[in-house]
């Protein structure tokens, strides 16, 4: 009974990390409707500048997360205003295979600066943990967790308090709409991108903190953010949170139960059995990027 | 005063204004009916920049307005209402209604007042302001799309089927709305497929056909014309609006 305690303790506190992870794909695919692939890499970059500033200066990787939210966001509004908001005119399905071609040369670029060998912020708290009773709780994944669940909730008042978050909502629904009531559509877009580019910055030093990354890692990060958002329903927010915890679960379970293994193969298996059962996804179809059911 | 002069706009395979030129008069009700695809829509789509013509210019008092985006003829005093989804269905009314007062978002004061004097003319959007807009009926939809547009108080508000999908009664409700806004000083362009309906409710009528203003004159006079009766408007009977007698 403990081992299956403690296994689903572990499996939401790595699924909220992973909810912060999709929750920027999810906005960008539910306003824009672009499968923007370059998403993964934004967060091993992350993961690569938290690395690298612990590693320099000592400060706390998850601190460093905060710190370079706005360093992400403007990684944003310069991927999206010199490739996504180009291509996208042309064409927005060729939006995703240039997000893929942008996710192929960052994780050259980033070989390039930080070479191919395995990564992983070790801060002091690395190898600590809480003990409630016979249950064991990772310091790491307990802040990570702890720091996601804050952005996320940040990211749920900013759509659903604010003028700018109306705006994408209704830029979401609408965009000749949008832009009779005043809102100026492609600044808002641009935003909208940079603000789940942002989402990144933590995300990425979560990643840091909790699990070994290489620049090539971008492969297995999307991967596991296309399981979330493809179980969820693409564009639902709260789909990608439900998502994210049944895949954080579903490894958990795995590596408890089975085989530590196999829990790599969760997040295609998954997808497999998704499409198969219900393409649309848990929620898709009935809930929207805002959390808003349709 | 609007003035369109020479303007030819479309969508890429075409234009469908072939040089419109047609002058709106300022604080009057003006009409513009034709059968399908005679460029109605596509009219005031150039006016509220959502369209940019190819040539031709568009003037609002002396000033031009055809290069202009969607949210600078807005703030220049053009609001539209558009044709149907207009409204933003997973907000809540009162989110519809603060989009409309986008462009003075940070004058805080100023638009908690101009929605509490537009909440008491259309109480609507205060009894069902917590409510998502896609819950509506359609005639609460149309009503408050109507006085999401005057939230930044608009000289000319362009109304784009404002009738389509309508029952009679709620029909009614829009006519009543209309001549209420127009009272209030407000410039009316509007294009209707209900052409007894629209000239009814409006001081003048324009005729468009492929992309052309094929006449402009009072509507009473249009509505009297013979000619204009066999070719637009059918044989629906006087009757077909309710009170309204349209």
């Amino acid at each position: 009974m403990t081992l299956l305690v403690q296994t689903v303790i572990l499996g939401l506190l790595v699924g909220g990390v992973y909810a912060l992870m999709s929750s920027g794909f999810s906005l960008v695919f539910g306003v824009m409707r672009i499968i923007n692939l370059a998403h993964g890499a934004m967060i091993v970059l992350a993961a690569f500048l938290s690395w690298w500033v612990w590693d320099r200066t000592g400060i706390d990787p998850l601190l460093v997360g905060v710190i370079i939210t706005p360093v992400m966001y403007v990684v944003g509004r310069v991927l999206y205003r010199l490739v996504i908001a180009r291509v996208h005119r042309i064409d927005h399905e060729l939006a995703m295979v240039a997000s893929f071609g942008v996710a192929i040369a960052a994780g050259g670029v980033m070989a390039l600066i930080w070479g191919t060998e395995v990564r992983s912020a070790t801060p002091s708290y690395f190898n600590t943990s809480f003990q409630l009773g016979s249950v064991v709780i990772p310091q790491a994944q307990l802040y990570a967790f702890a720091g996601a669940l804050a952005i996320l909730g940040a990211l749920y008042g900013l759509l659903r308090g604010t003028f700018l978050g109306r705006a994408i909502r209704a830029c979401s629904e609408n965009r000749d709409s949008a832009a009779l009531v005043g809102i100026e559509v492609e600044r808002t877009m641009a935003q909208m991108f940079a603000i789940g580019a942002a989402t990144t910055g933590f995300g990425g030093a979560a990643l840091s903190v909790i699990y070994q990354f290489v620049p090539d890692s971008h492969y297995v990060w999307i991967g596991r953010i296309l399981c979330v958002v493809i179980l969820g329903g693409l564009g639902s927010l709260l789909g990608a949170a439900l998502g994210a915890a049944i895949l954080g679960l579903g490894e958990a379970l795995t590596s408890s139960y089975v085989d530590t293994r196999w829990a790599t193969a969760v997040p295609y298996i998954l997808i497999i059995v998704i499409l198969l059962v219900r393409p649309q996804g848990l929620l898709g179809g009935k809930l929207r990027a805002d959390g808003a059911r349709a | 005063m609007i003035e369109f002069e020479n303007v030819r706009a479309g969508y890429g395979g075409g234009d469908v204004l072939q040089g419109v030129t047609l002058t709106v008069e300022r604080a009057a009700i003006t009409c513009v009916v034709g059968p399908n695809g005679a460029g109605k829509s596509t009219l005031l789509r150039v006016l509220s920049g959502l369209l940019r013509p190819s040539a031709g210019t568009i003037l609002l008092d002396g000033k031009p307005v055809h290069a202009l985006s969607p949210a600078e003829v807005l703030a220049a005093g053009v609001a539209q209402v558009p044709q149907q989804g207009g409204l933003f269905g997973n907000l809540t009314v009162r989110d519809n209604m603060l989009l409309g007062g986008y462009l003075i978002r940070s004058e805080r004061g100023r638009l908690k007042k101009r929605l509490d004097e537009l909440a008491e003319a259309f109480p609507v959007i205060t009894t069902r302001a917590h409510d998502k807009a896609a819950d509506l009926s359609g005639g609460q939809r149309r009503i408050v799309e109507f006085a999401r547009a005057l939230v930044t108080n608009p000289s000319v508000v362009l109304l784009d089927e404002p009738t389509l999908g309508l029952d009679p009664k709620t029909c009614e409700v829009v006519f009543e709305s209309t001549q209420t806004m127009n009272e209030l000083g407000v410039t009316v362009l509007m294009v209707e497929q209900n052409v007894r309906f629209g000239l009814k409710l409006a001081h003048h009528g324009v005729v468009m056909e492929r992309g052309q203003v094929l006449f402009a004159a009072p509507a009473d006079e249009l509505l009297a014309r013979p000619d204009m009766a066999a070719l637009f408007f059918g044989a629906a009977p006087e009757t077909s609006h309710p009170e309204g007698g349209l």
